[in-house]
């Protein structure tokens, strides 16, 4: 049984300031880490693989070169091995011509697999779309939002337990299917000193463009539906008043006398 | 050279320094100033000052030396052993001394070195060489200082290597306590940092001292004169000082560098205003805990480490078994609290440390590491590691959640108890006596009957031993129990205080571990430089 | 057109099955398909033998033209045992009213549900032209594969130029489902929808956790897809004096298309209204100190009559469920009032609840980026404010 994981490199999002002056996000000093919730899907893979050693678990990226740390990542947190297609002419991609490219991969590079796990959506764009578009592309049906999964005792569904509105449900789909996880409570783990070591001996396979299946007119800008016009900051917010030094009962006088103005109470 | 002279400064009007008078006053609007870390309660004084500039610094020391009113001196009051806290007179705050004065390599020493007000803090030192920001040099139009900070920003990144855990302390602040602290194992402690400094004396005159150039005469001896001519001839003690990291008493050996003299002197000689420091190329690390069966068990392999020369630690650390219940119980009740996964079941002790580690490297083995552990009969498998920076805050947080998760114990019990306080050591002894240092704390505690946990820089064989009273009865066996340590800590050839200072709270230790004689050695030094003892009163020395 | 590999395909008849449209139809030797079929796409989803594709080109001026239309999926939610729209779709109509009379073209609503559909009309008198129904037992509860094919048949047949959803959890399962299918464009978690000179749909949509905000169009593929925020634009009031228009859309779905099954249904514990909707909020952040102290959030909501919500902090450490987190990774939200008690306000924060008409703030922290949105900010310990809050608001 194969199991792919695809995960994106993201920056450390929390640090990520803009230029006032020039609208522009500062990067530097800004680490690159593993997305979130890709660990959190990469997580469940291993957990899968642990109930059954024979599961191969393998992580997938398309990203610059340098988002190979992302993959150590996964090697180091359980992974068996890990596949990066870095190419420039990936450059502008949409997430249509993300989620094309990395269907090819696994097509190309994970064929036999029964189920891919994907983050909810990564910490940067947000978008969400990949996940649901790869299972589109490659025509399998998808859970979002996923906390918790196993495989039926046929091994011919998997069985999630996923976040919707009023809480959670219980779903199953026929595998092979795409599910996306989200954090409930999952925490990353720590690798142990030996599986850091050890996963700098896995296979960490480097591909481009020209190993896919796939024309120049489908990758990166050019395969890409949507185009980013302009960039710039967000507008200032303006605020109302600020009150300091104020004892706990002049506070809640203040704050009782806005909201009698403003017929909240 | 043993002679140096102090000059005097730029003078200004007493009344121009911003101050508070009034015990009143001062506890109504500075509550904040009356104690430290410590949390040991001030007894009541007269003036707070905040002066900003040596000239009213000066004014300050002039005025009160005029009207014979004891000063203590004030950084960012994070030290644990009350030495801010003052016992009468005037409290100086030197947090407007928060400048950083300048960067540049030092062609003679291969080094480079920053030079900063006594007030900045280590936070923002080591923030504003990560980013090679800093703003105020960037603000000086000097064309020179411009150059070389452009030279600095080409170069790899730099840092400050002593790292004593509480980043909000100012580095005059580190300098007059000698601050140690994880790093200390590889770096040594800030004295082994100074590269500079300038001390503002009693008399209102300051005294720029680079290392290497004041020596003691072969009589032991430094002259110290004074703008008027006046002479101050001080002696240096002829004690041996403990084989171990230390801040209790005052540092001496032969041919002594003055500098050494004012370092870790906790302000009993001078004032500290500016400090110049080394710095160090920042290499990338991994930190690792590793999981052991037994506190005996991290004992052997720290030994292992320390005598496997391929193998170069930064920090070693350990927490006990002790100290690992007291964070599963902890992560049991609330498993997001400690920020890391659970804790094997099965671990009896950690060890902390950390190395160089270049993670694109696929050809790393760690050979000599793996071979000590199994040796230690531990596996590289039971460990947790972090070489990223985000990986490597949260091993951080979880070496800061234990005292805080002992604090927050106490807390609780303190409700029913309003009198208790936790107990915790600050002992060190020579490298062969860990083991029989850690036999006399086991002993100690299983016999009466105490609750405990133990962590910290074992590489230094400098265990803080907490004790954490259940009730009055239990804190009175803990008082004992600690001078019993203390004093077998003497007897290995250790110190009753390796990091936290003697301060007022230890100054009774000070007897255990030096003699009467080594004490009268001490108060010479302190007479000859502040022969009013004006500055600091209480601090080392009792009374 | 549909391309139809014969010698790969086994004849399994699933296309038959899957199509909405009835358009395919398996002989003993191969299948056939018939101009019924709008190139949907719901076939070439579900063939194990890849034997199905649709070549897509990308269309000229003149035929992205010839879409005409703004389309608004109506998400619908259950409700005392009918199925209504939610009100992000209000809102949408309210916008897309803006969009289509800017385009000088209609505005419909798509809506997919069962016999218990209810309260349509409210969609015309929220904006619409006209509402396209699409009523089959299999669309009572939402499923990615029942809702994709269906949505997707009402694309491929009507061609609109503009398809908005709401950005609810659904619409972010749909929306990439029935864009892949149909190879459109589409942005995600927009904050802002406008017609440009060339009529083109410029969408604006924040990014890096909300430092960034970016502007971004589809050009050569028709209906240009987004998903929008719920309270990014507020509802008008109905106007009931608008003619009401309901289509109905057959659409042919059979059991063995959809791939996912419900097995359980686990509501969380403290859940009454949804926070996207609530009038007022009263939200805690880390600030709050410990689980304990939320008693006091909780009174405080109760007695401005409004709901608990909370950050992203809170919800990570266990005391609120998911359900009411508010922000990026969690609900937008836009009450009259939103409270915010002990939050920071980090960027992700303030994505998620900067449209809320009166904003309070009680932080520890001076310097917390809360206060530069908050209409009132107290500098203070909420745990030693909030109790006596609670006594004002109680004698008067």
């Amino acid at each position: 049984m194969q199991i792919a994981v695809c995960v994106k490199q993201v920056p450390e999002i929390t640090n990520v300031r803009v230029n006032p002056e020039t609208g522009t996000l500062i990067r530097e000093g800004v680490a690159s880490i593993l997305n979130p919730f890709c660990e959190y899907a990469l997580d469940h893979a291993v957990r899968l693989k642990n109930g059954d050693p024979g599961i191969e678990v393998v992580a997938v990226s398309m990203g610059p070169p340098q988002a190979e740390s992302a993959l150590l990542r996964c090697l180091e947190l359980g992974a068996d091995r890990a596949v990066l297609v870095s190419d420039r002419q990936f450059a502008g991609a949409d997430t249509w011509a993300t989620a094309l490219t990395l269907a090819a991969v696994l097509r190309k590079e994970v064929p036999g697999y029964d189920l891919v796990l994907a983050g909810k959506q990564a910490i940067d764009g947000d978008t969400a779309q990949v996940g649901p578009e790869i299972a589109e592309i490659l025509g399998l049906p998808q859970v979002m939002y996923a906390v918790e999964m196993s495989f039926t005792p046929n091994r011919k569904r998997i069985r999630v337990k996923r976040e919707v509105e009023s809480g959670h449900e219980v779903l199953e789909a026929r595998l092979p299917a795409l599910v996306s996880a989200s954090k409930g409570d999952a925490m990353r783990r720590m690798p142990s000193l030996a599986d850091v070591l050890a996963a700098r001996r896995k296979e960490l396979r480097k591909i481009t463009a020209a190993d896919l299946d796939l024309s120049e007119s489908e990758l990166g800008l050019a395969g890409s539906y949507t185009q980013v016009v302009k960039v710039f900051p967000p507008e200032p917010k303006s605020g109302g008043r600020k009150l300091e030094g104020l004892d706990p009962a002049q506070a809640a006088h203040e704050i009782a006398a806005f909201l009698r103005a403003e017929r909240y109470v | 050279m043993h002679e140096i002279t102090s000059r005097p400064v730029a003078t200004c009007g007493f009344d121009d320094v911003r101050r508070v008078d009034g015990f009143e006053n001062i506890s109504a609007a500075y509550p904040a100033y009356l104690t430290d870390e410590s949390k040991f309660s001030c007894r009541p004084f007269d003036h707070l000052f905040f002066p900003r500039s040596e000239a009213e610094l000066s004014a300050v020391m002039e005025e009160m030396a005029r009207r014979g009113i004891k000063i203590t001196i004030a950084g960012a009051r994070t030290g644990l052993v009350g030495g801010c806290v003052p016992n009468q007179g005037a409290l100086v705050s030197l947090e407007n001394f928060d400048r950083v004065l300048a960067l540049y390599h030092d062609a003679p020493a291969a080094e480079w070195r920053l030079k900063a007000q006594c007030a900045v803090n280590l936070r923002s030192i080591a923030a504003q060489l990560s980013a090679k920001n800093l703003p105020d040099i960037e603000r000086c139009a000097d064309g020179m200082t411009l150059l070389e900070m452009d030279r600095f920003r080409r170069e790899p990144p730099y840092f400050y290597p002593p790292d004593p855990t509480e980043m909000s302390a100012s580095l005059g602040g580190t300098v007059a306590t000698n601050a140690s602290g994880a790093r200390t194992f590889r770096y040594g402690p800030t004295r082994a940092w100074v590269r500079g400094l300038r001390v503002m004396l009693v008399n209102g005159e300051f005294l720029d001292i680079p290392r290497g150039r004041y020596f003691a005469s072969p009589s032991g001896e430094f002259v110290v004169s004074d703008s008027a001519g006046r002479d101050y001839r001080v002696k240096i003690p002829t004690y041996p000082s403990p084989r171990t990291k230390n801040t209790s008493g005052i540092f001496t050996a032969p041919h002594m560098d003055l500098i050494d003299l004012f370092i870790g002197s906790e302000g009993a000689f001078g004032v500290i205003t500016e400090v110049t420091v080394g710095l160090l190329p920042r290499r990338p690390k991994i930190s690792i805990v590793q999981f052991l069966q037994s506190d005996e068990q991290a004992i052997a392999l720290v030994q292992a480490l320390r005598a496997e020369s391929r193998i170069r630690l930064d920090l070693l650390e350990s927490y006990s078994g002790s100290a690992l219940d007291l964070l599963r119980e902890r992560q049991r009740r609330d498993a997001r609290s400690v920020g890391t996964p659970p804790i094997p079941e099965t671990a009896g002790a950690a060890l902390f440390f950390e190395l160089d580690f270049d993670p694109a490297d696929k050809t790393v083995t760690m050979d000599a590491l793996d071979a000590v552990v199994r040796g230690g009969g531990a596996s590289l498998s039971d460990s947790w590691s972090a070489y990223e920076n985000r990986e490597l805050e949260r091993l951080k947080g979880f070496r800061h959640i234990l005292p805080e998760t002992i604090n927050a114990v106490i807390a609780e019990r303190k409700k029913k108890h309003p009198g208790l306080h936790k107990l915790g050591t600050d002992l060190a002894v020579p490298d062969e006596r860990l083991r029989d240092i850690w036999a006399v704390y086991r002993e100690g505690l299983a016999g009466a009957g105490l609750e405990w946990a133990a962590f910290g820089h074992i590489g230094n064989n400098h265990v803080h031993i907490n004790i954490l009273p259940r009730d009055m009865a239990d804190l009175e066996k803990a008082l004992g129990l600690y001078q019993m340590f203390a004093e077998k800590a003497v007897e290995f050839g250790g110190t009753v205080s390796a990091e936290h200072g003697i301060g007022k709270l230890k100054a009774k230790f000070l007897k255990t571990m030096f003699s009467p004689e080594a004490i009268a050695e001490m108060r010479a030094v302190k007479k000859a430089l502040d022969p009013n003892l004006l500055l600091n009163p209480g601090n080392i020395f009792e009374g | 057109m549909l391309k139809i590999i014969h010698n790969v395909c086994n004849l399994c008849g699933l296309c038959q099955k899957s199509c909405p449209f009835g358009a395919i139809s398996a002989g003993a030797e191969k299948i056939t398909v018939d101009e019924r079929c709008t190139l949907c796409g719901a076939c070439v989803s579900v063939c194990p033998q890849s034997a199905l594709s649709i070549e897509r080109r990308q269309a000229s001026p003149e035929e992205l033209a010839r879409s005409v239309g703004v389309f608004v999926w109506a998400e619908c939610e259950a409700k005392e045992g009918r199925l209504v729209p939610r009100r992000v779709v209000h809102e949408l109509l309210t916008h897309g009213r803006r969009l289509a009379d800017r385009l000088g073209q209609p505005l419909l609503a798509v809506v997919l549900g069962d016999g218990r559909l209810a309260g349509l009309e409210r969609l015309c008198h929220q904006g619409a032209d006209r509402v396209i129904c699409c009523r089959h037992e299999l669309l009572g509860r939402y499923s990615t594969d029942g809702f994709t094919t269906a949505l997707s048949a009402v694309v491929a047949k009507e061609k609109p130029s503009v398809l908005l959803f709401g950005a609810t959890p659904n619409g972010r399962d749909l929306a990439p489902r029935v864009a892949a299918r149909l190879r459109l464009g589409l942005t995600a978690d927009c904050t802002g929808l406008a017609i440009d000179d060339q009529g083109q749909l410029v969408q604006t949509r924040p990014a890096f956790g909300g430092n960034i905000m970016a502007s971004i169009v589809t050009p050569y593929t028709r209906p240009q897809c987004a998903t929008v925020r719920p309270n990014v634009f507020s509802a008008a009031e109905p106007d009931t004096r608008r003619p009401v228009a309901i289509q109905d859309f057959p659409v042919n779905l059979s059991k063995a298309a959809i791939r996912t099954r419900v097995v359980e249904e686990l509501p969380a514990a403290e859940f009454g209204e949804k926070i996207e909707e609530a009038r007022i909020l009263v939200s805690a952040g880390r600030g709050c100190g410990e689980p304990s102290n939320l008693d006091l959030v909780r009174r405080l909501a109760h007695r401005l009559g409004g709901s608990l919500a909370g950050s992203r902090a809170i919800v990570e450490l266990g005391w609120i469920p998911h359900t009411l987190q508010v922000g990026q990774s969690g609900t937008t939200v836009g009450p009259d009032l939103y409270v915010a008690v002990g939050i920071s306000g980090a960027v992700q924060h303030i994505v998620g609840m900067s449209s809320s008409k009166k904003i309070v703030a009680i932080n520890k922290d001076p310097d917390a980026p809360i206060f530069k949105i908050a209409d009132i900010g107290v500098v203070g310990d909420a745990q030693a404010i909030l109790p006596k809050l609670l006594d004002q608001l109680k004698s008067q």
